[in-house]
């Protein structure tokens, strides 16, 4: 029943992860709408808060998450120079991940949430959700058991670490709420999850990725090695303690606060180390990135990633948290790792590794080049019109301007992120159609080949 | 180890375990998240009120997603007279939590103070008629009863009365200070 082809699974999760990005993003182009016209859509089922959380549960499990693992699919074996444990079960698990992701896909639309943000989906979906995430962990683990290449280059190590840490995470996440002594406690724990998830699953597979790719897309190999391996260690140790700054100046004793806002500073350090890897990879190539739209979108996410790590610990500055929690800053940060960072790695990955499985080059460049273009503009202009509108709100809060009225002001803020939104929402019906056209005539002309064949021989 | 898979993994776990064991784990003993305060006890709904049903219907509708039941010692919180500081204890049966974490509407700690039931039937079933140029939904499409079970526990989100009256007298202290 599921193929056994060579790379089948690697290609079907992009696929999969394709059509989940048209499907999250549209979400997240509805709710922007909603804040422009409240009315909107609104019912029982689409109620602003059913699709807002629908967005933020499909863009991060759905899109990203299938993205990455088609990615690892393709680069674990390549690393480990072997085949991947079982392409029949990579398949299955896709199968049955799309099958939990729709029922939590409904049930958030049925008003059925845990509240959890970064984990919304209710209990029965959560335990699905695990069992799929461990199913490709073994597939993926068992695949670097089964290596030929004994050195494990350092995607392999932010692999490994983010298959095991994801599926830890999620249970302390999702622990469920009746078994859990107070609802700060809860709190500290759903922040757990809300942050390890970025940290622990996005950040280190999409750093993993970039790793990948640079030398391949540069043909220069990585600058250091050492550097990647305290880069690796450091986030290990220090992006786990980040949960609380969530609930900064908030409910939670000092010394919590403390534990958490320490480290998101000290994080600095590994994002240093990355990042000079990165760039130190990339002397000498950056012309190449006019030509070269894959390394192009690796290169600006890891220009995301750096301004999203440079705001990260300034946000935990209690001072600066102080005016910024709560408004439409903190949506503009949000996007900024898992759309301007990662979700640019995970095109990247998918442009290099799609013709390598399909025998062919990605069927128009031009799509290519727009798909960069209105996802950067777009991206832009959604996130400085949220930037600049969590400052003005967050000031007027503080002078306390009528509550109301702060809303009328964010007006113009909230129809450019609409604008931007929809650029980057239009963006990916370049990636979708572009997937589609290459697949399918890579399929015609390997007809063609072998009738060509049949013919001469 | 750059060759051991499985040590990786260990050291990966081992460190994952600290952070677990610093934010999620020691918090389990600290008295100050863990017994109810006073108003903490208020929220304490019996299983079946009206105020417990309300409180499922916040959830199932995503109020959460618009507002944040969290008030800090800030200016943007008390210049927006938000009402007391949120405390630990406050949280005690709030589960699942209701922190929120955005703030396009305003915070609901003690909302219970502001309104009346009728403007608060009447906010949610036409945000516009009370709040001119809101963009808050409307949720028309509840039925009387969950109206009346949602405006229930609404108004219950309240201090006690002991709290309250702290709350002013800090505030007043205050303001004559900024006066002088
Ligand atoms: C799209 C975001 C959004 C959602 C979802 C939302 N609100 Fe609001 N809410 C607002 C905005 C904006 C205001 C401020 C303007 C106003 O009074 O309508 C507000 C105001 C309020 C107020 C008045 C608060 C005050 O201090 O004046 C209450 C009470 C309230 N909302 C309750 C709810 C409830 C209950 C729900 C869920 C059934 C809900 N809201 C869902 C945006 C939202």
């Amino acid at each position: 029943m599921f193929t056994d082809e060579k790379w089948s699974s690697s290609k079907n999760w992009f696929i999969a992860a394709v059509i989940w990005i048209i499907i999250g993003m549209s979400m997240g182009l509805l709710t922007a709408a909603k804040q422009i016209w409240p009315d909107l859509l609104n019912n029982r089922w689409t109620t602003y808060g059913h699709i807002r959380s629908a967005h933020v549960m499909l863009v991060i499990y759905a899109w990203l998450s299938m993205a990455y693992v088609g990615s690892m699919f393709y680069m674990i074996p390549k690393l480990a120079k072997t085949k991947i444990y079982s392409e029949k079960l990579g398949n299955f698990s896709l199968v049955f991940y799309n099958i939990v992701i729709l029922e939590g896909f409904f049930a958030l639309l049925d008003g059925q949430t845990s509240v959890i943000e970064y984990g919304e989906f209710p209990l029965w979906v959560d335990v699905q959700l695990l069992i799929a995430i461990v199913i490709v962990a073994y597939n993926l683990f068992k695949t670097v058991g089964q290596r030929t290449e004994k050195m494990l280059y350092v995607s392999l190590w932010y692999f490994l670490g983010s298959l095991l840490w994801l599926p830890l995470t999620w249970i302390v996440g999702n622990f469920p709420a009746q078994w859990i002594p107070s609802g700060v406690q809860q709190g500290l724990m759903g922040w757990f999850l809300g942050h390890n998830a970025i940290g622990l699953w996005m950040t280190t597979v999409g750093v993993g990725q970039i790793y990948y790719l640079l030398p391949k897309l540069t043909g220069r190999p990585l600058y250091s090695h050492q550097l990647s391996m305290i880069g690796f260690w450091a986030i290990a140790t220090f992006y786990v303690w980040n949960g609380p700054h969530h609930l900064m100046n908030g409910p939670i004793p000092s010394w919590i606060s403390k534990a958490g806002v320490i480290p998101s500073i000290v994080l600095l350090i590994p994002v240093w180390a990355v990042l000079a890897n990165f760039w130190g990879t990339m002397k000498g190539s950056w012309a190449q990135t006019r030509t070269n739209v894959p390394l192009r979108f690796t290169m600006a996410g890891t220009i995301f990633y750096l301004f999203a790590c440079l705001q990260g610990p300034l946000q935990a500055l209690p001072s600066v948290s102080s005016v910024i929690k709560f408004t439409h800053w903190t949506v503009g940060h949000a996007h900024m790792g898992p759309f301007g960072a990662f979700s640019f790695t995970s095109f990247a990955a998918i442009y290099y590794i799609l013709p390598k499985i399909v025998g062919r080059e990605m069927f128009s460049k031009k799509a290519m080049e727009a798909h960069f273009w209105f996802s950067t503009v777009g991206f832009l202009v959604f996130a400085f019109s949220l930037w600049i509108a969590g400052v003005v709100q967050g000031f007027a809060w503080i002078e306390g301007v009528p509550f109301l009225q702060t809303v009328l002001m964010m007006e113009p803020y909230v129809q450019g992120r609409a604008i931007g939104g929809t650029m980057m929402y239009v963006a990916q019906f370049f990636l979708a159609w572009n997937m589609y056209k290459t697949i399918k005539v890579a399929k015609q002309e390997k007809k063609q080949q072998a009738l060509h064949q049949a013919v001469t021989a | 180890m750059e060759r051991k898979p499985s040590a990786v993994l260990m050291v990966a776990l081992i460190l994952w375990m600290f952070g677990v064991a610093g934010t999620v784990i020691l918090p389990l003993f600290d008295q100050e998240i863990n017994s109810a305060t006073a108003s903490g006890e208020l929220r304490n709904y019996p299983e079946d009120s009206a105020e417990a049903k309300g409180r499922e219907i916040y959830i199932q509708n995503g109020c959460q997603t618009c507002h944040t039941q969290f008030v800090r010692a800030l200016p943007a919180d008390t210049n927006q007279n938000l009402g007391p500081v949120s405390q630990g204890g406050d949280y005690k049966y709030d589960l699942p939590h209701l922190l929120g974490s955005n703030r396009t509407g305003p915070d609901l700690m003690w909302v219970g103070l502001k309104y009346n039931e009728d403007w608060h039937r009447q906010h949610l079933i036409d945000p516009q008629s009370t709040s001119p140029g809101s963009i808050m939904p409307s949720f028309d499409y509840l039925t009387n009863k969950e109206l009346d079970d949602l405006v229930a526990y609404l108004m219950s989100l309240k201090p006690t009365e002991e709290r309250l009256a702290e709350y002013k007298k800090e505030r007043e202290e205050q303001n004559s200070m900024n006066d002088k």
